[in-house]
């Protein structure tokens, strides 16, 4: 059994500095499977900041992974700006109705208040017992679901997607409003003295073309990320599904790292712009991480590993999105167990040699 | 009625389909009706094949998901127009109860392949989102469907997937229906694992299987 030898921390800082770590950084994204960590049902999280936290806290604690993130869902903020969202005794929460159902309700829509509304609070309370208990070992992000998956969550995606196309006025204006959504609650995350960490699922080209990603959802991203910048924070941008084609625009909106589904190549992905900007993923949550076993995880570590440990701008291991609620403990470890085997630096002799001990 | 004009008419109709046009899609309906024009044909080879070539449209890269949904607009238009003047109900190719199982609420990827399973030919028997396992088993039973299709876009809703499968088998009528699943964390594997009769990526694929099953 392998241990690490430096705090996430030092190591992360150590290897933005291009000096010597002990392993790659490592972040699964466990998001409400620290549940299952402390023995709790993931509807106790609502309202509870306390208990997301204690979760997050121990769930690090166990797996020893190199981000702690304060998320359950997607939803929060568009909740706190009045979408219901349906939260099942023990499963991630869902979406039930978008904030405004008729397009001529957009002006009763308001950017919430981060100390009052919704959920928001009790987040940032959580975000700040993290990072009192364990911030000085491990950086410590909120999660900004970005303005156009914002805005879809405001008047429903089927909505948002046809105003694109017979009312881009009406589309960039609610987009604007998921803005300012964001940029109040950007504000709030990095004052508790966060970081940040952006996802913006519903702006992949798996459902809106490149061109209806360049036109309604970079230039806010472009936004958001420049005020996050001007905090001095940096901050990882994750899209699902396919984006090969808008690669180029996520690094145009100054955001630090990209973190990738496991759709995508890799290889591939380092080639068109590992060079510009530093690449996270990609394990495959689900039929990897979820429904493998520890031999599958190693395995899709290595493979990623392999791919990408030479990306120019650097590489994280992670999966390709959140991790599903029940993924075995074995497997999160063995995501780990497998960075720790392969060290540092990483070298293809020593990928094989890890390979053969399979 | 001149073959010529009248396959001028199903172009129109598979044109306005494509290019998102409601409104036109609703005139040249009425206009085809106007001229006695036969509703079914019409729409076989106008709206059908206005959404077939939007399939290959998206298959190709070319449009994604809001051109799809403004091109289903167009072609409900137009149907909506065709539908009271048919003679028959078609050619009934078989009856798809269809829905989004419990835990999820992501729908746009059911309601796309429901449309274009609609447009194929089939019946679709739409359960909407959030479904439960025991109300696709009920449904497909009352309404004697040939085909269940489940989506989800949730890894966590997955196993009720499995969990209908399970109680068509415990009811000794799995043999009565096809099952096919998808979504996005669904896959070919799982499809297997489960014992689904198919498993569709996206919803011109799943017009391949529903054909290749019933």
């Amino acid at each position: 059994m392998l241990t690490d030898q430096m705090t996430p921390l030092e190591r992360m800082a150590a290897y933005n500095k291009g000096g010597t770590v002990d392993r790659l950084l490592c972040i699964p994204s466990v998001g409400n499977g620290a549940a299952r960590v402390i023995g709790a049902k993931i509807s106790q999280f609502k309202n509870n900041g306390a208990l997301i936290a204690k979760a997050q806290i121990e769930a690090y604690r166990l797996f020893k992974y190199d981000v702690v993130r304060i998320f359950t869902d997607l939803y929060v903020q568009a909740e706190a700006m009045g979408a219901k969202v349906i939260y099942p005794m023990d499963e991630t929460a869902h979406l039930e109705s978008p904030a405004i159902d008729n397009i001529a309700d957009i002006d009763q829509l308001q950017p919430p208040d981060p100390y009052k509304d919704g959920q928001l609070p009790e987040f940032l309370k959580a975000m700040e017992i993290t990072l009192a208990e364990v911030g000085k070992e491990v950086g410590v992000v909120g999660s900004i679901t970005c303005p156009f998956t914002t805005a879809s969550f405001l008047i429903g995606a089927e909505q948002l997607t046809k105003l694109m196309l017979r009312d881009p006025q009406t589309a960039h204006k609610l987009c604007r409003i998921a803005l300012e959504a964001n940029l109040t609650w950007a504000e709030a995350i990095l004052d508790t003295g966060c970081g940040v960490t952006l996802s913006d699922p519903v702006a992949s080209s798996t459902i809106i073309s490149p061109r209806q990603f360049k036109e309604f959802a970079f230039p806010y991203l472009q936004k958001l990320i420049g005020y996050i910048n001007s905090r001095g924070k940096s901050a990882t941008l994750h899209i699902c599904g396919k984006t090969n084609k808008i690669w180029q625009d996520m690094a145009d909106t100054g955001a630090a790292c990209l973190s990738l589904d496991n759709v995508i190549d890799m290889a591939a992905a380092k080639e068109a712009v590992g060079g510009r900007i530093r690449l996270t993923g990609n394990v495959d949550p689900s039929a990897v991480m979820l429904q493998g076993s520890v031999a599958d995880v190693k395995q899709a570590v290595l493979d990623c590993v392999g791919k990408t440990f030479d990306s120019p701008k650097g590489y994280i291991v992670s999966s390709g999105c959140s991790l599903p609620t029940e993924v075995p403990f074995a497997n999160i470890h063995a995501m780990l167990d497998t960075v720790r085997a392969i060290g540092y630096p990483v070298t293809n002799g020593k990928l094989a040699e890890v390979g053969a001990g399979l | 009625m001149v073959g010529g004009q009248k396959e001028e008419y199903f172009q129109q109709l598979s044109d306005a389909v494509v290019d998102m046009d409601e409104e036109k899609a609703a005139a040249l309906a009425a206009a085809v009706i106007e001229r006695g024009i036969d509703a079914f044909e019409a729409i076989d080879k106008g709206l059908s094949d206005g959404m077939a070539r939007v399939g290959v449209l998206y298959e190709e890269e070319e449009y994604f998901i809001p051109e799809l949904l403004l091109c289903a607009e167009a072609m409900y238009a137009g149907l909506e127009v065709l539908k009271p003047h048919l003679k028959t109900n078609g050619e009934n190719k078989g009856k798809i109860v269809i829905g989004v199982i419990e835990g999820d609420t992501h729908d746009i990827g059911k309601n796309i392949v429901k449309m274009m399973l609609e447009t194929t030919g089939y019946q679709l028997i739409d359960l909407g989102r959030d479904v439960p396992p025991q109300k696709f088993v009920a449904a497909a039973k009352a309404e004697q469907a040939q085909m269940i299709a489940m989506a989800t876009l949730m890894s966590t809703t997955m196993e009720g997937m499995a969990q209908v499968i399970r109680l068509l088998e415990a009811e000794s009528i799995r043999d009565l229906f096809k099952v096919i699943v998808g979504g996005g964390p669904v896959s070919a594997a799982f499809a297997r694992r489960i014992g689904a009769d198919g498993y569709a990526a996206n919803a011109t694929e799943a017009v391949r299987v529903a054909k290749e099953l019933l």
